[in-house]
């Protein structure tokens, strides 16, 4: 490849494209070692009840089985959990979800370690079991986890501001409805594994594939109760994460399992089915919204309810139902707001972060009421959209004043102008026999980063190495969404250096800094900022000591260039291998903290919530989908798709593409197909051939419209486009669908059986009406 | 461990399957080994009959193919005489899997297999395909529509493999349909599906129709109801919708985790509506 200076704004080649087409970079599933054994988790199988026994004997007997391990052999408090320590890394009495740990067993191959799992018995007394939100808040409801406050509410909230309960008497039209959206899994294409070992001093290294290393390091010292100085966490690049590596997956076991592995090295790699049974999940969510507007469609008073199943412990369940209640009224201005939230514990798998955060759940809702509003008064739902559309210096529904860019009216323009909306009518009229077309829209938002009550920070720090080269030391992990790239164009674009003189350090707690989790749209955003400083701080440095060494009395006739300093007036230069070695370690390294701004409004709301409420800045979008209706079978096919982003101003345009392609995909399959189907607790959809996720030829072509506003806070104007692209596909295609045929289907995903039942029951009511 | 015998011809087959006579034997292994995954299947002996090359190939004549059951879909997708002569079972084909799917599965497998929702084998029973059985001492010649007795079983014997398919080309049908309904476009297993050949005369009278469901039933099911009450009607929608109606009767689907089965009977029915189109 032709050497190039990576700068901001540009197509630049992904920084680990290379290394991964090759197969050089290393995954965490690609780490093995000599002498490497392999640990395993007997699952308890079993959705709620009581641990009376367990019987390894047999296994512990099977030659090449190194160690089994129970609760009792951990030596900590046993407990993970991001917010609310609920979670035991092995079950010691109770059992609370049939993917949850009760053994951990070493063995010297995978053979071996399947026939151990499979000869331990485990004696659990059935307990009656909370399947539903309905089950869960039943005041006689069974208890979850009895030590928390008497109820299986984990958290119950309210957002409101002005009256609502009054403001609907000032209402015109007034509509209800209810929703209804099912769990559903990431389905990323590395499950969950590591690979850990214990040093000769004592130290536990562990190689995991994980969005927040250093949240980790502390998780498992909690847990564990080893000192963080005796952990070191290294988190190379991801094959996915949508979220569900934000949080303890294999850590806490791996690490037991080194404990006990003498020295050698203990790999863990979670099977698709365990994934599904073990692994964390989007909230199954249920919606009651009430919508009053006036008669020419000015939003005026929201009133709704939300059920978060978080199932079987919290994880972030809280903060997940924080941030959808904070979406729950959309990018729009309504006067009076009243929302209510209640995030229940299950004996259902565990529901944690996902892609869109809370937020792809409530958008559904929010979109559907407003194409109902529309169709009622009979408005363009476009035209709806943009009249109550949020503007800078507006209050959002949650009482927070929008200070920062705003660009959802823009965004609905762009799709108002294009010709998939202004050709629709002939579009849909050009349906062949048994078809019936639709074009929808949908707009859309998603905060970014933490939110109020915990610092949204990061740590960069940038290195001219000995050799006269730039190392970034990248604090937060790549799972695949290119931040690793934007860092590289960063610290290239600053420090003007070509592509092959810049090196990128993947998180590693002894090597990087604490940077907070790949999660919330925060990466690029708070790590870029961080890193913009560093940067120009060693570039200021760089030409500082070539001064000293060339002798110029002024900084001013200095310029960094590629693999040089230059004294323009002289022509002299100072190669950086040559400056870097007069220049002592400490000196090469310059280290920098970003910490993201808060809203600054005094909300009287949201007091329910430790952190993550409220937020500042966010990312918009509006997306159309066009689709077509089989009326024979009802299935639903995307024809044409468009996104228009506001997600500030577009470091590399083919990243960015990337985000908003990937996000629509995985909305279309949040839309069309993918659910988590249980019964009694035990999921039913084990693995990829019956929890359907979407394939080449489900996804139409889709354009991707960037509505650059520039967020000034933001490095060189961007914010997060990774999450908010996930929340438009199911209430677009939804509309699309009540667009083509007039059925409005409450209750995702959208499958052709859903679409087929409904018709049959339209027909059947019209027959039934008298003419 | 698994241990794989590799014959490269019939007389080698012959003599593994009598010196292991609880051998497995598989063609693709893309329903074999999955089963076994599932089954954490140990210690088994599998005879792959990938490499004799009397099992693969497609050989025309006057009045059919004679296809080996060891030909893997892709073969024959890339054939333009199955393409152009028997359109019905192409298009079942192509919503077959995904593309490795289709380079590695075979015909012979997916009879064998004898799963409800076998894409092959709705359009196998319009084209009223026979099967050659055989063992070392000699081979039978059966036709498909008795040969799945139940999901999962078979009139095969032990020790008997089946070698090659016969279809007759269905001459005059000019109607040939295959539609399969799934949960998405590829990689989908069928929720129901129909494979349908229609005869009819210049003025557009049907002569001859014959359809088969699959997805609806322990095994394909075919609807001599319906087929009679398409015979000397035209391919009207009252007439489709006649037939469907009749057809839904003949219907015994399941729910599963990919549908139910009033959802199975409603979509397999309506099918028949698209023949007009
Ligand atoms: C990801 C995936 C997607 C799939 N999608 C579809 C789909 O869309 N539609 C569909 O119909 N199927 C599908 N299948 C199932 C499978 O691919 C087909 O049934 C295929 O035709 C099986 O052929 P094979 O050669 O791989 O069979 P094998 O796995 O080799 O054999 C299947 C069975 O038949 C027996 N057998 C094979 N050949 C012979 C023979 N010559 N004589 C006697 N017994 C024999 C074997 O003993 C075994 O019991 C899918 C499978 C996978 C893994």
């Amino acid at each position: 490849m032709k050497s190039f200076i990576p700068e901001i704004g540009c197509s630049i080649p992904r920084a680990d494209g290379e290394a991964k087409v090759s197969g050089e970079e290393k995954y965490a599933t690609d780490h093995y070692g000599d002498g490497l054994l392999w640990a395993g988790v007997r699952r308890a199988g079993i959705p709620h009840g009581r641990i009376r026994g367990l019987d390894a004997g047999q296994a512990k007997n099977l030659p090449g089985v190194i160690a089994i391990l129970t609760g009792r052999d951990v030596p900590g408090t046993n407990r993970q959990g991001i917010v609310h320590k609920d979670q035991p890394v092995l079950c010691t009495d109770k059992i609370r979800h049939c993917g949850d740990p009760v053994a951990l067993v070493l063995a010297e191959d995978r053979t071996v370690l399947a026939q151990a799992l499979a000869l331990i018995t485990v004696d659990i007394e059935p307990l009656p079991g909370i399947f539903s939100i309905d089950d869960a808040l039943r005041p006689d409801a069974p208890l979850v986890h009895e030590e928390h406050s008497g109820s299986n509410v984990l958290l119950a909230a309210t957002v409101d501001k002005g009256n609502a309960e009054e403001a609907f008497s000032e209402c015109d039209v007034i509509l209800e409805e209810t929703f209804t959206v099912p769990s559903v899994a990431h389905a990323f294409l590395e499950t969950e594994n590591g690979i850990a070992w214990q040093e000769p001093d004592g130290k536990i290294v562990l190689v995991v594939s994980t969005q927040a290393p250093f949240r980790d390091r502390f998780e498992i010292s909690h847990a564990l109760g080893i000192p963080m100085d005796r952990l070191r966490i290294i988190g190379p690049y991801l094959g996915g994460g949508f979220g569900g590596k934000d949080g303890a997956t294999v850590q806490c076991l791996l690490v037991l399992a080194a404990i006990h592995a003498g020295g050698r090295r203990v790999k863990m790699w979670w099977s698709r089915e365990e994934s599904m049974a073990a692994g964390f999940k989007r909230h199954a969510v249920r919606m009651e919204y009430r919508l009053g507007a006036g008669s020419d469609g000015t939003l005026h008073a929201l009133k709704c309810r939300l059920y978060y199943d978080t199932g079987a412990y919290a994880h972030l369940g809280g903060e997940v139902m924080a941030l959808g209640m904070e979406h729950a009224s959309g990018p729009y201005r309504i006067p009076h707001t009243l929302i209510e939230g209640w995030c229940v514990y299950t004996n259902n798998p565990v529901a944690g972060a996902m892609r869109g955060f809370g937020v792809a759940q409530v958008s559904f809702a929010f979109e559907g009421m407003m194409d109902r509003l529309a169709e009622k008064l009979r408005m363009d739902p476009l035209d709806l959209r943009m009249k109550n559309a949020l503007q800078r210096g507006d209050k959002n529904g949650a009482g927070v004043t929008m200070t920062h860019s705003t660009g959802i009216v823009s965004c609905l323009e762009a799709v108002g102008s294009h010709p998939l909306w202004k050709g629709k009518e002939q579009w849909m009229a050009e349906a062949p026999p048994f078809k019936k077309r639709g074009v929808g829209v949908a707009a859309v938002f998603n905060a970014m980063g933490y939110g109020r009550g915990l610092p949204d920070s990061a740590i960069a720090k940038v290195e001219l190495t000995a050799e006269g080269k730039i190392r970034v030391y990248c604090g937060v992990s790549d799972m695949g969404q290119g931040n690793a790239t934007a860092f590289f164009q960063i610290a290239g674009g600053v420090l003007g250096q070509e592509n092959d003189a810049i090196e990128l350090v993947q998180p590693d707690t002894a090597r990087t800094l604490p940077s907070g989790s790949a999660s919330a749209g925060r990466t690029t955003y708070t790590y870029g900022n961080a890193l913009i400083q560093a940067a120009e701080e060693l570039r200021r440095r760089i030409i500082g000591r070539a001064a000293l060494m060339i002798l110029a009395d002024t900084v001013d006739e200095l310029e960094l260039l590629p693999g040089r300093v230059k004294h323009l007036k002289s022509g002299r230069e100072i190669p950086l291998n040559i400056l870097a070695s007069v220049m002592p370690p400490e000196d090469r390294i310059c280290i920098s903290q970003f910490i993201m701004p808060v809203a600054r409004d005094g909300l009287e709301t949201g007091k329910a919530f430790f952190i993550g409420f409220p937020h500042l800045l966010f990312s918009y979008a509006a997306h159309l989908a066009a689709v077509e209706m089989d009326e024979l079978t009802g299935t639903l096919e995307v024809k044409a798709y468009l996104a228009a982003t506001d997600a500030g101003r577009v470091l590399n345009p083919q990243s960015y593409e990337q985000q908003v392609h990937g996000a629509i995909a995985q909305g279309i399959g949040y839309a069309l197909c993918e659910e988590i189907k249980l019964e009694e607790g035990r999921i039913l959809t084990p693995d990829l051939a019956t929890f359907i996720i979407p394939g080449a030829m489900d996804i139409p072509d889709m354009m991707s419209i960037s509505v650059e506003t520039c967020e000034t806070s933001g490095p060189y104007g961007m914010k997060g486009a990774g999450e908010v692209g996930i929340n438009g596909p199911l209430p677009a295609i939804a509309g699309a669908l009540a667009q083509a045929c007039g059925i409005r289907v409450k209750t995702a995903p959208l499958t052709a059986e859903r679409i087929l039942e409904a018709m049959v029951e339209q027909q059947t009511a019209c027959e039934r009406k008298p003419s | 461990m698994n241990r794989v015998l590799l014959p490269k011809n019939l007389p080698e087959l012959w003599s593994f399957l009598e010196n292991e006579p609880e051998a497995r034997v598989y063609a693709g292994g893309t329903d074999l080994l999955v089963q076994m995954r599932a089954r954490c299947a140990d210690n088994l002996v599998l005879i792959c009959l990938e490499r004799i090359a009397e099992l693969t190939g497609i050989r025309e004549d006057e009045d059919g193919f004679w296809i080996g059951a060891c030909t893997t879909f892709r073969h024959l997708l890339n054939h333009p005489r199955i393409r152009e002569q028997i359109p019905v079972l192409a298009k079942a084909l192509s919503t077959l899997g995904s593309p490795p799917i289709r380079n590695m599965a075979t015909i012979g497998g997916n009879i064998c297999t004898a799963s409800p929702a076998g894409d092959t084998l709705p359009p196998l029973y319009v084209l009223d395909a026979d099967l050659i059985l055989s063992t070392q001492s000699g081979e039978r010649v059966v036709p498909l529509s008795g040969f799945i007795t139940a999901p999962g079983k078979t009139q095969l014997e032990r020790g008997e493999v089946l070698t090659q398919i016969r279809i007759k080309k269905p001459e005059g049908y000019r109607v040939q349909h295959f539609e399969k309904v799934g949960q998405r476009k590829a990689l989908a297993c069928a929720i129901a599906s129909m494979a349908a050949l229609v005869k009819t005369s210049p003025a557009g009278v049907i002569e001859s129709a014959r359809i088969a469901w699959g997805s609806v039933g322990p095994t394909v099911v075919v609807s001599p109801d319906a087929e009679a009450a398409l015979t000397g009607k035209t391919l009207s929608p009252a007439v489709l919708e006649a037939a469907a109606d009749l057809a839904g009767k003949a219907m015994a689907p399941i729910d599963d985790i990919r549908a139910t089965a009033v959802y199975r009977r409603r979509v397999a029915a309506n099918l028949l509506l698209r023949i007009g189109t």
